[in-house]
């Protein structure tokens, strides 16, 4: 029989969102202890690994041996496939780097643990344990053997798929038009270019996007994300991939090593995010970017912040609702506005035609944009096509 | 009443990856993600099928 525990935070899910809430718990002066069901951090990789730069200073952490690719820019290929190029100086902040997730994740436990946070391994928690209305911890499975972790703060990160939202009495429900199913192979001997990471729009990803992130050698992730409302038969978003990858020669010649699927959350941001002794932090708390799909920035950012605001309420004794709006209230002020402009944005690309895709990027040939935003775009547009324009009103 | 239909999930090394698409999605959240397992709850799914769109690969079959 193994004895319960204590501690005064427990952060539920090892991941990115996770772990930097661990470390800023820890660096704040809380005993922190952050368990992940799976026996290796980071893996297997679930992502397309393409991340931004600019916000890492801000979390506090140093480049390194993960970053595989540094890229320029990206470029966003229309349904005819002619080309807009976004580089670092009009999008500084959506370029950035193409990743070893795998390095990554652990880099951020290891950081984590150097903060003084125990990171224990192999550890799913079964239940949320609640007294008064209150959550105080984790009833959780370690080896074959169940026991109870116990904590004033108790904070889930645990993905996309996540449960211990759901049990602490969040809504954390999505709806069909709110996800993207995504399958992606990492692939050898592709013709891509490590200068930029590529995005194709329209009908050959509905609701969604190909992407290609470049790595060295002649490696590529190439997957696909589709709206699950937009999905009519069964394994959709493989049969989208196949396709496009048939009709590409410089991928079709490829050689697949690697598979990796998911579902990738593109809703508008949460109500509600603390209860009574608990937080919800990352892609567990639906706050992926729902344009482009990312979400270990906004985890991190948010981690931050929540791992702050836990060990404030260790110190103070105050784990109320009340207390944590400090996090509530600091993550919406960093993230809300654009996680709710770009929700804005995808629904409205989500609805477009391939035509409509087609003259939008026909229209930013040659224009160059001093900053990358939807009101720049949608000017430069208005010159050439006026008529389409008008659909966009509401953005001008 | 219709009787329920029985709920299928693909094992190990056939279609399913593993993704967890499939809890994510699921309503009732009745679908559990082991490293290598899924499982769910027969007696809360209410065979609402949203599971089978979501997944990429066509793994979750109602039969």
């Amino acid at each position: 029989m193994v004895q319960d525990q204590k501690t005064d935070v427990l952060v539920i899910g090892a991941g990115p969102a996770g772990t930097m809430t661990a470390k800023w718990a820890a660096k704040n002066g809380a005993k922190v202890m952050v368990i992940e069901k799976r026996q290796e951090i980071g893996s297997p990789v679930r992502c397309g690994e393409g991340m931004s730069k600019e916000w890492l200073t801000e979390v506090g952490i140093k480049p390194g041996k993960w970053i595989n690719v540094e890229v320029e820019g990206a470029r966003i290929f229309s349904p005819r496939e002619q080309v807009f190029e976004i580089n670092e100086k009009s999008a500084g902040n959506e370029v950035g780097y193409v990743v070893e997730r795998d390095g990554f994740d652990k880099q951020l436990a290891i950081d984590a643990a150097n903060a003084g946070a125990d990171v224990v391994l192999k550890t799913a928690a079964v239940e949320i344990l609640k007294e008064n209305g209150k959550v105080v911890g984790a009833r959780v499975k370690q080896f074959g053997q169940k026991f109870e972790i116990r904590a004033p703060i108790t904070i889930g990160a645990d993905g996309f798929e996540s449960q211990v939202g759901r049990w602490a009495g969040l809504p954390t429900n999505l709806a069909l038009r709110d996800m993207d199913t995504c399958l992606q192979y990492r692939m050898t001997n592709v013709d891509s270019d490590t200068r930029y990471c590529d995005f194709y729009l329209g009908k050959v990803a509905p609701g969604g996007y190909v992407w290609i992130f470049p790595k060295d050698d002649g490696v590529a992730n190439v997957g696909i994300g589709v709206q699950v409302s937009q999905v009519k038969t069964t394994a959709e978003a493989r049969k989208y991939l196949d396709d496009w990858i048939e009709k590409h020669p410089g991928y079709a010649k490829g050689k697949k090593i690697d598979m990796v699927g998911g579902g990738v959350s593109i809703s508008a941001p949460l109500k509600q995010t603390v209860t009574d002794g608990f937080m919800l932090v990352g892609d567990a708390a639906r706050m992926i970017d729902p344009l482009t799909g990312g979400g270990i920035a906004n985890g991190c950012i948010a981690g931050k912040i929540c791992g702050e605001v836990a060990a404030q309420a260790v110190h103070k004794g105050d784990t109320s609702t009340a207390f944590l709006q400090a996090y509530e209230k600091g993550w919406r002020a960093r993230l809300e506005e654009k996680l709710y402009r770009n929700w804005l944005a995808k629904e409205k690309l989500c609805t477009i035609s391939d035509e409509t895709f087609d003259k939008l990027i026909d229209a930013l040939q040659g224009v160059k944009l001093q900053k990358l935003s939807v009101h720049n775009i949608l000017k430069a547009v208005h010159e050439k096509y006026p008529e389409v324009t008008k659909e966009f009103e509401a953005f001008l | 009443m219709p009787s329920k239909k029985s709920l299928h999930i693909e094992a190990s090394g056939q279609l399913c990856i593993y993704c967890g698409a499939c809890v994510g999605i699921c309503p009732l959240n009745c679908i559990y993600l082991d490293e290598t397992r899924i499982t769910f709850d027969e007696k809360i799914c209410t065979r609402c099928e949203i599971c089978v769109k979501a997944c990429p690969v066509g793994a979750i079959e109602i039969g």
